[in-house]
């Protein structure tokens, strides 16, 4: 983003929209769709950490939003706890799932690590849709009704908003610091060039990890926060391969290695795709896909780094910035 | 008259005139089902149904006249008001169906609502209906989950997987009784929610009607060869099976069966693939005899059902199917309640809902009747067995609702 | 009787996975690039026949017309998008590939729907009873075709001029270029062949099994396994893989049950990763 004021204007606001739109006819649909922004951009700015930053490009990040979704609705499921208390089971999971990933794929190439995630991704969809406990294919529910405050079960959509924001604001936040610390810098090198990386000391494998791992347990919390406000999960919908490919074009189009990217990809793809499903009902005929398809291939073809790289070369030069806050590096292959 | 009393005539008369039209304002009803996505062809299929349905009460069609508001033009009891349908697509997500269920609600501000198809859209859907306290009306999903929250707000008319499975075990049961030999049976299914909650509540029943169930054959239903699971049947002869499949691995099995040489004294298909467009002319001839279940029947020319299934061939190209029936039937049962409260307060149409008694002869389906018990279920729900017979199927079960005498075994191949 | 039965399905359908799994395996030699339409591309193969069949063609244009079409789109995607994103990040290099795959993958829901197809009654229909085993003879067909087709692949590469430019180039790009082997052209020729294979396996497979547009999805994972345990860029390897892959498969569907084929075949890529992830004869893969 160019400068505080844009930063500080978005997060203004983000902050005031659900205010703005309860003036609407359609107040509690607009709320709706800006949660469902929220929780959209929490997902992507996590894979954005492994897939942007570090360039390790993970297909199968269903894997973490699922655990974060199974995790604490089953808790509620199985020993009648609030889901919310799943959180530290779902996060700790996705961590664990993450380093077994991790751990054989980061001394291999990239590919292995990518094709990984799509078959650990599915071996997992299978295992979940054949276990009674977990529902098999029929999924697991959350409590329909709350029983006190830490159900988290609300009519309208703006306190799962307001939680929301918090996290994303969490993430960013955290993300943020990363990039400017040490493990940032490492991050960067490790993109530009593994074996130059390496050969200069840099701990490869371990950083790689770490950043997977981070940005699992962020993947797990999108998912504990998608099943809180609906209510419901199952194979298809907490495990399924669209929920990767909804990261990835995500933090794709808006800019994979920058820090707003996927906020602005998904203030871009949800009301998008939630206009087009109210306006022309049927006729989409399953377009939203293949569309996504070609803007993917587009955006590799054309401008990998998405939106923010193309406002950082089109319109950044003529606004002010510093050069602490280009985040966004471009490797040569 | 004088003048003055004449001009108080007029004037009362144009008020009276002008009260009835706006006493018969629109009636909104909400539809969402899943216009785009795998499931489009059903969901459009429905919404034509539902949409012929509403055509049905709002001009007069006395030909149907047996079915509740078929003869008038809109619900006289709302002073003729029309409904008017606002449908949404679900596209099969669950958010995206609690989302447009939302929308629906707040935004469309809809009496009622009919949906969704698939169960776990369903699920979602209805959970936002019950906390905005609007009747939601099921006329498809079978899951049991649905109604197993304590919801007040929603009500199926279909009848649920537990219905079908007793439905089955009581024709296995009967032919014992009238001299075939039916003691054990087996039970084949595809493995996502669809066949696993079916299978497990074919074995209960089974259980039920002191049958034996000498295999449970899961399977992934986009499996490419399932020589395995034929020949596992083939060794443990069962006097029936049951299968619980989609439409591709529906053929799949009739062929292996064929290639295997293994024909079970009867197969009964519990609806989905075996009740596709594609499933008769793929394996018509080599399937003869075989069993499905359906609330919907054409009926002979001159019925009721039959001029219904002109009408949605008229509109769509194609033949009535259970599930648009089923769909459809819903809407009529939602339709009359509402016509009954006389108002569009939630409320009102909710314990109407509450107080339906419909008959047999009030429906376009094989129902009993429509009823609903303290959890919105429709007790009365019931469905005919229809047997192919050359290309169609045609209702052989239970005897007083058949349309053709029952083959027994079935002839398959042979 | 049956496990013999469960055997032999197992190394017919190996037989196909062969075909496809050698493509992948060579554009992954040749550029260091694995394509993740792959699979997609075996999926239209398949549709590539349906097609032939509304066309009024008999069995014996499937293939070659699956080839043909599939040759053209391979070469086409190579020249309008690989080349390109090859000089980028690795991010869009695999976006590329996996981007192609959706847009196929849901051009094809669109087009087609998304119900299982079979393609009509022919000569190929029918059940062979040799040694007391059933045996589809449509699928004996696929995997004996697919296990020749491979083969000669395998002799194209090995022993042809052509083979060896191609090879050259998977060796060493600037040597390469230094005999007046021209990379691009090979690269484009091997995406083509590499296209080819797979709808060529593809058109087999519907001979004998049912199909949609959803298939290709696993015949890509399928794929990736069989390269990995093969070997990076080894097209015996692959051909080797895919017939225990094939196997495998058939095997835990029928000792552990039909619904954990797929399982076990993730479980023992993940296997493979941890423990030899150069797999049975590939070069190391770092």
């Amino acid at each position: 983003m160019s400068g505080r004021w844009g930063a500080t204007g978005l997060w203004l606001a983000l902050l005031l929209f659900p205010l703005a739109a309860s003036f609407s006819g359609s107040a509690l649909f607009l709320q709706d769709i800006g949660a469902t922004v929220l929780l959209t951009a929490i997902g992507a700015c996590a894979w954005n950490v492994v897939g942007g930053y570090a360039g390790q490009v993970s297909v199968g990040h269903a894997i973490f939003f699922g655990t974060g979704a199974y995790a604490s609705l089953a808790v509620y499921t199985l020993w009648q706890l609030p889901p919310v208390a799943g959180l530290p089971l779902a996060v700790g999971l996705a961590m664990l799932i993450a380093a077994l990933i991790g751990l054989p794929t980061f001394r291999l190439q990239g590919h292995y690590f990518s094709m990984a995630t799509l078959a650990v991704a599915e071996l997992i969809r299978l295992l979940v849709s054949n276990w009674d406990m977990l529902g098999a294919a029929i999924g697991i529910q959350g409590p329909a009704t709350p029983r006190g405050w830490w159900d988290i079960v609300y009519r309208s959509p703006v306190p799962y908003y307001y939680i929301d924001l918090a996290v994303l604001a969490a993430l960013l936040a955290a993300t943020r610091r990363m990039t400017r610390s040490r493990f940032g810098f490492y991050l960067r090198a490790i993109r530009s060039g593994e074996r130059a990386a390496r050969s200069l000391g840099v701990p490869v494998r371990r950083i790689k990890l770490l950043a997977l791992m981070f940005s699992a347990g962020f993947a797990a919390v999108a998912g504990a926060l998608y099943a809180l406000k609906v209510g419901f999960v199952n194979p298809e919908s907490g495990l399924g391969i669209l929920v990767s490919v909804q990261m990835i074009i995500t933090a794709a189009l808006g800019g994979a290695g920058s820090l707003y990217g996927p906020l602005v990809g998904a203030i871009i793809l949800v009301p998008l795709q939630s206009v087009s499903n109210t306006w022309f009902g049927g006729s989409g005929s399953g377009l939203t896909y293949i569309l996504y398809g070609g803007i993917i291939m587009l955006l590799a073809r054309y401008e990998p780094g998405g939106l923010a790289e193309w406002w950082h070369r089109r319109l950044a030069p003529r606004l002010k910035r510093t050069p602490a806050e280009s985040e966004h590096v471009r490797s040569a292959a | 008259m004088s003048m003055a009393r004449s001009l108080a005539a007029a004037l009362v008369a144009a008020l009276a005139a002008a009260g009835t039209a706006s006493a018969a304002d629109a009636v909104k009803i909400g539809v969402i089902y899943p216009l785009s996505g795998n499931a489009a062809n059903a969901g459009k299929s429905a919404l034509e149904a539902v949409r012929l349905a509403a055509e049905i009460v709002n001009d007069p069609h006395p030909e149907l006249s047996p079915l509740p508001l078929a003869g008038g033009s809109g619900l006289p009891n709302l002073g003729g008001a029309k409904i008017e349908i606002v449908s949404a697509d679900h596209q099969g997500n669950p958010a995206e169906g609690q989302s447009q269920t939302l929308r629906l609600i707040t935004q469309d501000k809809v009496a009622a609502v009919i949906g969704a198809y698939q169960s776990n859209v369903t699920f979602t859907a209805t959970a936002v209906a019950e906390r905005y306290g609007v009747p939601f009306i099921i006329g498809d999903s079978v899951a049991l989950n649905i109604m197993a929250r304590g919801f007040q707000w929603v009500f199926r008319t279909t009848p649920v997987a537990s219905d079908f499975a007793a439905n089955y075990m009581a024709f296995f049961n009967d032919m014992n009784k009238a001299g075939h030999k039916v003691t054990s049976v087996a039970v084949v299914n595809e493995n996502t929610d669809y066949g696993t909650s079916v299978a497990t509540t074919l074995l209960e029943q089974a259980a039920a009607h002191g049958l034996k169930v000498v295999a449970q054959i899961a399977y992934s239903a986009n499996s490419t060869d399932v020589s395995a699971q034929v020949l596992q049947l083939k060794d443990k002869k069962p006097d029936g099976v049951v299968f619980v499949s989609y439409t591709a691995d529906a053929i799949l099995y009739l062929k292996t069966m064929k290639n295997l040489d293994y024909l079970p004294p009867m197969m009964i298909g519990d609806d989905s693939g075996f009740s596709d467009p594609t499933f008769v002319p793929s394996v018509g001839s080599i399937a003869q005899g075989v069993m499905n279940r359906s609330a919907w029947d054409v009926g002979k020319p001159g019925s009721v059902t039959y001029k219904i299934d002109q009408m949605f061939r008229q509109r769509t190209g194609h033949a009535m199917d259970d599930t648009s029936a089923r769909d459809m039937q819903a809407f009529f049962v939602l339709a009359e309640a509402i016509n009954r409260a006389g108002s569009t307060d939630p409320a009102k149409i909710q314990a109407a809902l509450r107080a339906t008694d419909l008959k047999h002869e009030q429906l376009m389906m094989g129902y009993r009747g429509v009823k609903f018990d303290k959890t919105g279920q429709n007790t009365e729900a019931a469905t005919y067995l229809i047997q192919l017979q050359g290309s169609d199927y045609v209702a052989v079960w239970p005897p007083q609702f058949s349309s053709a005498p029952l083959q027994w075994p079935m002839r398959g191949w042979k | 009787m049956i496990l013999l039965q469960a055997t032999v399905s197992g190394l017919l359908l190996g037989a196909v996975y062969a075909l496809f799994s050698c493509g992948l395996t060579l554009i992954w030699g040749m550029m260091n690039f694995i394509n993740f339409a792959h699979g997609e591309f075996v999926m239209l193969g398949m549709y590539a026949a349906l097609l032939a069949t509304w066309a009024g063609l008999g069995p014996a244009f499937f293939a070659p017309g699956a080839a043909i079409a599939l040759f053209a789109l391979g070469a086409i995607v190579y020249l309008g998008v690989i080349k390109q994103v090859m000089r980028g990040p690795m991010l869009a290099q695999i976006l590329s590939s996996f981007g192609l795959a959706l847009l196929l993958r849901y051009t094809a829901f669109f087009v087609f729907k998304s119900d299982f197809r079979t393609l009509p009654e022919s000569e190929l229909s029918g059940t062979l009873h040799l040694f007391g085993l059933y045996i589809a003879r449509a699928q004996l067909l696929a995997g004996a075709a697919a296990a020749l087709l491979a083969f000669a692949m395998h002799m194209l590469l090995t022993r042809s001029a052509l083979g060896s430019r191609m090879l050259a180039v998977a060796e060493d790009r600037q040597a390469a270029m230094l005999m007046g082997i021209r990379p691009d052209r090979m690269q484009t020729l091997a995406w083509g062949l590499s296209a080819a294979s797979a709808g060529v396996a593809g058109a087999l497979m519907a001979i004998a099994y049912p199909f949609s547009p959803a298939v290709g999805e696993t015949f890509a994972l399928t794929a990736f396994v069989v390269v990995t345990l093969g070997g990076f860029g080894s097209v015996p390897g692959a051909m080797i893989a895919g017939f225990v892959i094939g196997l495998v498969e058939a095997l835990a569907a029928y000792l552990i049950g039909p619904v954990y084929k797929d399982v076990v075949v993730y479980a023992i890529f993940v296997a493979v990763l941890w423990v030899r992830p150069q797999g049975l004869l590939g070069a190391s893969a770092r």
